[in-house]
């Protein structure tokens, strides 16, 4: 088998890296190891509405609720609303993963992409010392496939990247652990993704409730596995269900773990090689969200496949556009929450219920990290200490 | 006398992968969606077994 590319993983990253690259011309396939696509779901299913400007889904099966915002919750309690008026497109939707990515991955059948289900690649395939394929096992079958471009889109535990020599294991202090029920049964009718800090609540991370429908939402915890011990996501997560009265009561309809890096971004491309997604850790450091850089990466990803192939080049140099691309587009965003999520790591939960102190009734003329900071300093001066490396790099 | 390697609990595995990015010796893989420990590899560091959210890894012998 040959193709001019070969995905791994047919996530958000690789089904959108598919399309881009089909709709370009290239011959694609992606390779899934599981049986189904977007199964199992392992998110917390949230996403900017940022998502369809890429008019990467057809119409709204995908979707479970449209948020009109985000609540914060400090430690103490003081909540601070962050409504459309002033998040603009950083609100989002609340959506059905598994259907979602399927949408993603027949758009890019669509396009004249090809799948293979229940194909596990097992090493990437070289010749004369360049890579050249991937060897995989379809239904256990060993199995070769050549491909000029190989995209490692293999999310988190991603292995291609790790074959090719890219030093891809995360440090525990730059990983999330995540757990996440779906509960239905609760009284939750809300418009707000809500979001819970504080070290006792979830060390290095946050508790998130973000409704599906007026009976159900996703309840999820991340903690820094840094701070983690063995099975404290989960104690933490019940802990906080059980002291609400409105949650509960619910009644489980799905349990999830996730693991999310919240890391800097690592060298993405090299000869005949692509890294997208969470297997590039192209995830805020911030809020863990990494659903919206991958569709975007993916696109850069697949038109940069599609140039490679009308040129048939395909060594560093012709793939590099890529990362210039996704880093032009997001990369200093993601560098300066990787600063932020240092600065907020060193916080005591005091600190932060002056952050939420501070925002709670401020009126934003523009949202942006800048503004913000200066919400905080203006009501609290003493922050400014803790928040000058964070100012330096958003006026950069 | 050897320390205990780490192994996972396959009956509470839910093959999220945490364990995999974060092992500093390569020594577990997913199969069949499941992490398994190839204790070979296994230096004993602790850091899947903390890292579990759902305490899927223990010591052998525990």
């Amino acid at each position: 088998m040959k193709y001019d590319a070969v995905i791994v993983g047919s996530g958000p990253a690789g089904s959108v890296t598919a399309r881009f690259a089909a709709e370009a011309g290239a011959k694609v396939l992606i390779v899934e190891r599981r049986a189904e696509v977007g199964v199992p779901v392992l998110c917390g299913e949230g996403i900017s509405q940022k998502v369809d400007t890429f008019k990467v889904l057809e119409g709204k099966r995908w979707m479970a609720t449209k948020m009109e915002g985000a609540r914060i919750f400090s430690p103490n309690g003081t909540t601070f609303t962050l409504s459309a008026e002033y998040a603009g497109n950083e609100t989002g939707y609340v959506v059905y993963r598994d259907i979602f990515d399927q949408e993603l991955a027949r758009g890019a059948v669509q396009k004249g992409a090809e799948i293979m289900l229940d194909t596990c690649a097992v090493s990437l395939l070289k010749k004369n010392g360049r890579i050249k394929g991937i060897t995989a096992r379809h239904f256990d079958e060993p199995l070769e496939i050549e491909a000029d471009v190989v995209v490692g889109a293999d999310g988190v535990e991603s292995r291609i990247g790790k074959w090719a020599g890219i030093q891809t294991t995360l440090k525990p202090y730059d990983l999330e652990t995540c757990v996440q029920y779906t509960l239905t049964n609760i009284d939750w009718d809300s418009p707000y993704c809500d979001f819970y800090l504080g070290k006792h609540v979830a060390p290095g991370g946050y508790v998130w409730v973000f409704p599906k429908g007026k009976d159900v939402a996703n309840v999820g915890i991340g903690i820094l596995a840094s701070l983690s011990e063995s099975g404290k996501a989960k104690k933490l997560l019940d802990k906080f269900i059980a002291a609400q009265p409105e949650l509960k009561k619910g009644e489980p309809l799905r349990v999830i773990t996730g693991a999310d890096p919240v890391a800097e971004p690592i060298q993405s491309f090299q000869d005949n090689l692509l890294l997208v997604g969470d297997a590039a850790r192209q995830v805020d450091p911030i809020t863990g969200g990494g659903l919206m850089h991958a569709i975007e990466a993916g696109k850069y990803a697949g038109e940069t496949i599609g140039h490679a192939v009308q040129k048939q080049q395909f060594d560093s140099g012709a793939l590099s556009a890529y990362e210039t691309k996704w880093k032009n587009a997001f990369g200093k965003k993601l560098h300066r929450n990787y600063v932020a999520k240092e600065i907020m790591l060193d916080m005591e939960d005091k600190t932060l219920d002056m952050l939420a102190d501070s925002l709670k009734d401020y009126k934003f003329e523009e949202f942006s990290t800048l503004s913000i900071i200066k919400a905080l300093i203006t009501k609290h001066p003493s922050l400014l200490v803790k928040l000058t490396p964070l100012m330096k790099l958003a006026r950069a | 006398m050897a320390k205990p390697k780490a192994f996972v609990k396959k009956e509470i595995c839910l093959a999220c992968g945490g364990c995999i990015s974060v092992c500093p010796k390569d020594a577990i893989l997913m199969i069949s969606s499941k992490a398994v420990v190839d204790t070979d590899h296994c230096n004993s560091c602790s850091i899947c077994v903390k890292t579990c959210p759902i305490g899927a890894i223990r010591w052998e012998g525990t």
